[in-house]
């Protein structure tokens, strides 16, 4: 289906602007907000200020951070891969692995990469992977979360299916809080950017505590997270 | 400085000693005490059953009373938050509500109006005891005001204030609820009475009569022998 | 499920709930450490800045979304649609259901995987695709184990499974599962892990709620923990979001605010653990993603509160941080609420969606000591509303006990006049002379016996204030 729909809508609003005593109203209403707690928070942090929120908030969130240079980034990755077990490893067709020099450890480590093309296997590696391996497109130091926005290359389900996750921080990602974040999300829907379909901010391995409280560490999404911050790029 | 004392008919009905403690500790510090005639009740009872009119009736004459006042005081946090509701309660009512604006502006409970319109952290009291405190909700989610009985107890010579496990948890009072909703009230008023226990201390002080006489009575029924005392009493305590 | 728990009345369940001890301490100690876990994410996080300034910025955010709920949901649809998307407006919970099942139908779909979603609930979601031949599989572990428990009902907006113990959940998954571990919580939710993957992979829809909608995109954005919304909302070929209408915000400037006053509030974490944005996808040609996305937005009668003084009650954002400093709730627990709405936010909006017949109790049962309206982190004036329902249920929409607006009346015509009230505070003492033990009395007549069956009361005082007053005041006059 290429066409969306909307059913039922004006005797539903019509209601509202019933209910509220007024005509419907019609063009963009002005908020005008006297309270913006939010942009004072690490106001005018350094990177690496940042980068030392960010590693404390990590401690909270059951992620271990690992540190390395771009340069040495290709050794330290196999390295956390084998520490967390080995394959198989999946992750999304990103140019960025290329970028950063990557290749010879996704074809070292037999990493399947994400291919749209060749449909339902793509969800079957995934949900076979020891690892899903992705880059953060921007990281909230605040609380140690990382962000993806997503296209069919990338994929949702990396971060999602396989049993642990790796998640490379290049540190110029790095922002106080979700605010600069949506404020780029907004910029980018304000010039005409079609938002991607699929945006996720993630903190840490899944987790609930339904269970009397007690908190388990890995439920539906990855049960282990790990970080490698480049902090030099 | 003129104080004029707004009692509580809970205190005028049952406990009278109250009005007498802190009529004796405002003129210690100065004050010239009167106590307008017309007063009565706050009409939080009707008020918080939802039985708007008659509370205004009430409302209505109490700001009568009171309205000559420079200052008016009173031994409970839940009446003096009532006392600012009123210009709410005749906002159909422009005549009405300027009249209880003017009162509820001029309204403070007992310890409030000590410590921050007297300025007075020290009554000069003694009253060797441990004791606990309770925060009553009124005085501190309604009315606001949190610090000053704690200031003014810190110095009463003698005193051990004990803290009090979940103290802002409320006693089960809540005017009628502690009638209409009886089996709840007793959950609530039996796991304060448990914390009170559980700090050792022999005595319970609260700024709220509603309060005490829930607490109280709950530990009278249950034979505890920890004692129980307004904070006036303990303010007009001395050597 | 719809929204109601139970046919008891209010009184029995009220009973029950007291006497259920697992469940009361559990529901005590949940609160205590859900209530620190807050504060230490709020008030006391000093890199936040001043908590007040974060609960009005919430306030300010919510009202003008109120206030202007056509235009936004409007502007959301438009949006929704332009993306491929489908919107489907309900008017009431048969209109979605029916929605919802013809969307079903159309696909032949069989096999639903849902998220937790108190909407769902209410308009009975799953008995009604039960109805048409599916099966609906519960993926959140704690709605997952009331499913198992043969659909036992949440009781905690948050956990909703706080009732149940481990050995209690462990019984559930090896009656129903064959589940053959322990009742170590790790095990359990590994077996949930186990259980719920080939589901996920498998279901043909998927269906969550929505924790906030972006209206100047058209975005879905659902805050959880587990991981579970994110599979739902990946895998199946068609994914449904069921919202409240008034769960939405203008642009994710907005969402920033109100994601963090939730996640701070519900569970003292800056952030959940997934914070996602789902936008449709017109001719989605990926390996993963719904090619399908339907977003019903609910009525349900939340716009019987709209232009009355219950509108704040829709600025809710379902963090529970109300529930989990309500007394009557530790003491009472989810399921004596009788609705799926429980603790204070429960106490006002069942009345307004369920009527004063069903749920006008519940704001009685309230001492009005206001920690609900101090934590509420957008400033929702909680005990204040529960002050009007009673307004409204003693001015005709409830059954007051007899003789109250009787004992009412006299009260306003004595408190109108000091010599009438005088002359009750004078007799009082010899009327209840009777009844005295000592300075106390242990048993109250009429209204007094409630009181006095688990209290004493005090005696009415034998010396008069007044009379005391006018002498010292001569005495002073006289020495000066």
């Amino acid at each position: 289906m290429t066409t969306g729909s909307i059913h039922n809508r004006d005797a539903f609003l019509n209601r509202i602007a019933d209910r509220l005593g007024r005509n419907r109203v019609r063009s963009a209403p002005m908020l005008e907000r006297l309270h913006r707690p939010e942009l004072d928070v690490y106001k005018d942090f350094s990177q690496d200020e940042l980068l030392s929120v960010f590693k404390n908030a990590c401690q909270n969130i059951h992620t271990d951070v690992y540190e390395t240079t771009a340069e040495a980034l290709g050794a330290r990755l196999s390295e956390t891969i084998h520490a967390l077990g080995g394959g198989p490893v999946v992750c999304g067709a990103d140019p960025r692995f290329r970028e950063y020099g990557l290749d010879p450890v996704l074809e070292e480590e037999e990493v399947f990469i994400w291919d749209p093309s060749l449909g339902p296997v793509n969800i079957e590696k995934a949900a076979a992977a020891n690892i899903g391996l992705a880059f953060s497109d921007v990281t909230l130091a605040e609380s140690g979360t990382v962000a993806f926005f997503h296209d069919k290359w990338r994929s949702r389900s990396v971060g999602l299916l396989p049993t642990q996750s790796i998640v490379i921080v290049p540190k110029h990602t790095l922002v106080p809080r979700l605010t600069q974040a949506v404020q780029n999300i907004e910029k980018r829907a304000d010039s005409g950017e079609a938002v991607p379909s699929y945006i996720n901010f993630v903190s840490g391995p899944s987790n609930s505590a339904d269970i009397e409280m007690n908190l388990v560490v890995g439920v539906h999404g990855p049960v282990r997270v790990a970080y490698i911050v480049i902090t030099d790029r | 400085m003129k104080v004029s004392l707004f009692i509580t008919c809970l205190s005028e009905m049952f406990y009278p000693k109250v009005g007498r403690d802190v009529t004796e500790i405002l003129e210690r510090l100065g004050c010239d005490v009167v106590f307008p005639e017309g007063q009565v009740c706050c009409g939080q009872p009707a008020f918080n059953s939802g039985y708007r009119k008659e509370a205004a009736k009430a409302a209505k004459q109490m700001i009568r009373a009171f309205e000559e006042a420079d200052y008016i005081v009173t031994p409970s946090g839940s009446c003096a938050a009532m006392f600012k509701e009123y210009p709410k309660l005749f906002a159909d009512d422009e005549e009405w509500k300027v009249r209880a604006e003017a009162v509820a502006e001029r309204t403070y409970e007992f310890t409030q109006f000590i410590v921050d319109v007297l300025g007075v952290e020290d009554v000069g009291a003694e009253f060797h005891a441990k004791a606990v405190y309770h925060t009553s909700c009124h005085m501190t989610r309604l009315l606001g005001e949190k610090e000053a009985p704690f200031k003014l107890l810190k110095n009463v010579k003698g005193l051990q204030l004990l803290p009090l496990k979940n103290a802002y948890d409320c006693c089960g009072f809540g005017g009628t609820f502690s009638v209409k909703m009886t089996a709840i009230s007793e959950q609530m008023v039996d796991e304060k009475i448990s914390h009170i226990e559980e700090s050792g201390a022999d005595v319970l002080i609260g700024a709220d009569n509603g309060c005490l006489m829930n607490i109280g009575g709950r530990m009278s029924r249950l034979g505890k022998p920890i004692k129980v005392m307004h904070i006036s009493e303990v303010l007009n305590h001395r050597h | 499920m719809p929204m109601k728990i139970g046919d008891k009345p209010f009184k029995e369940r009220v009973k029950d709930g007291v006497q259920q001890t697992f469940a009361r301490r559990a529901v005590a100690a949940a609160q205590d450490g859900l209530r620190e876990r807050k504060l230490n994410a709020t008030e006391r996080d000093e890199a936040l800045g001043d908590w007040e300034t974060w609960r009005r910025a919430g306030e300010e955010i919510r009202r003008h979304t109120l206030e202007n709920l056509d235009y936004y949901l409007e502007q959301l649809s438009e949006n929704f649609a332009a993306r491929g998307g489908h919107v489907f407006f309900a008017e009431t919970a048969e209109e979605a259901q029916q929605y919802i099942q013809s969307v079903i139908k159309k696909k032949n779909a069989k096999r639903i995987v849902k998220a937790k979603s108190m909407v769902t609930e209410e308009i009975s979601l799953n008995e009604a695709l039960e109805e048409i031949g599916c099966d609906v599989l519960e993926s959140d572990l704690a709605e997952y184990i009331l499913q198992l428990d043969d659909h036992d009902r949440p009781s905690h907006i948050v956990v909703p499974s706080l009732h149940k113990t481990k050995e209690n959940i462990r019984d559930i998954f090896r009656e129903k599962k064959g589940y053959s571990r322990s009742e170590k919580p790790e095990e359990l939710a590994a077996f949930a892990r186990e259980q719920l993957r080939e589901a996920f992979l498998q279901a043909d829809v998927g269906i969550t709620g929505c924790n906030f909608a972006v209206a100047d995109t058209g975005s879905i954005v659902l805050v959880t923990n587990e991981g579970n919304a994110n599979m739902v909302a990946t895998l199946p070929e068609t994914f449904i979001a069921v919202m409240g209408m008034e769960r939405l915000v203008p642009s994710w400037e907005e969402l920033d605010v109100l994601v963090t006053l939730l996640c701070r509030s519900a569970v003292g974490q800056k952030i959940t653990t997934y914070v996602t944005a789902i936008t449709p996808e017109a001719n989605n040609d990926g390996a993963d993603g719904p090619k399908d996305f339907h977003l019903v937005i609910v009525d349900g009668g939340r716009s019987k509160a709209l232009g009355t003084e219950f509108q704040p009650i829709l600025h809710c954002i379902r963090c529970g941080a109300c529930v989990n400093v309500c007394p009557v709730y530790r003491h009472i627990g989810g399921h004596a609420y009788g609705s799926i709405y429980q603790g204070p936010v429960g106490a006002v909006l069942s009345p307004i969606l369920g009527g004063y017949e069903e749920y006008g109790e519940l704001p009685y049962a309230s001492s009005l000591c206001a920690a609900c309206t101090e934590a509420c982190p957008v400033r929702i004036p909680l005990h204040e509303l529960l002050i009007k329902h009673r307004q409204r249920y003693v001015a005709g929409a409830g059954h007051p006990p007899a003789g109250e607006k009787l004992a009412m009346k006299a009260f306003a015509v004595g408190a109108a006049s000091p010599p009438l009230f005088r002359l009750a505070e004078k007799l009082a003492p010899a009327v209840t002379a009777p009844l005295k033990d000592g300075d106390r009395i242990r048993k109250g007549p009429g209204p007094l016996k409630p009181w006095t069956d688990i209290r004493d009361f005090p005696a009415p005082a034998k010396d008069d204030f007044r009379k005391w007053f006018k002498a010292h005041k001569k005495e002073k006059e006289g020495g000066e």
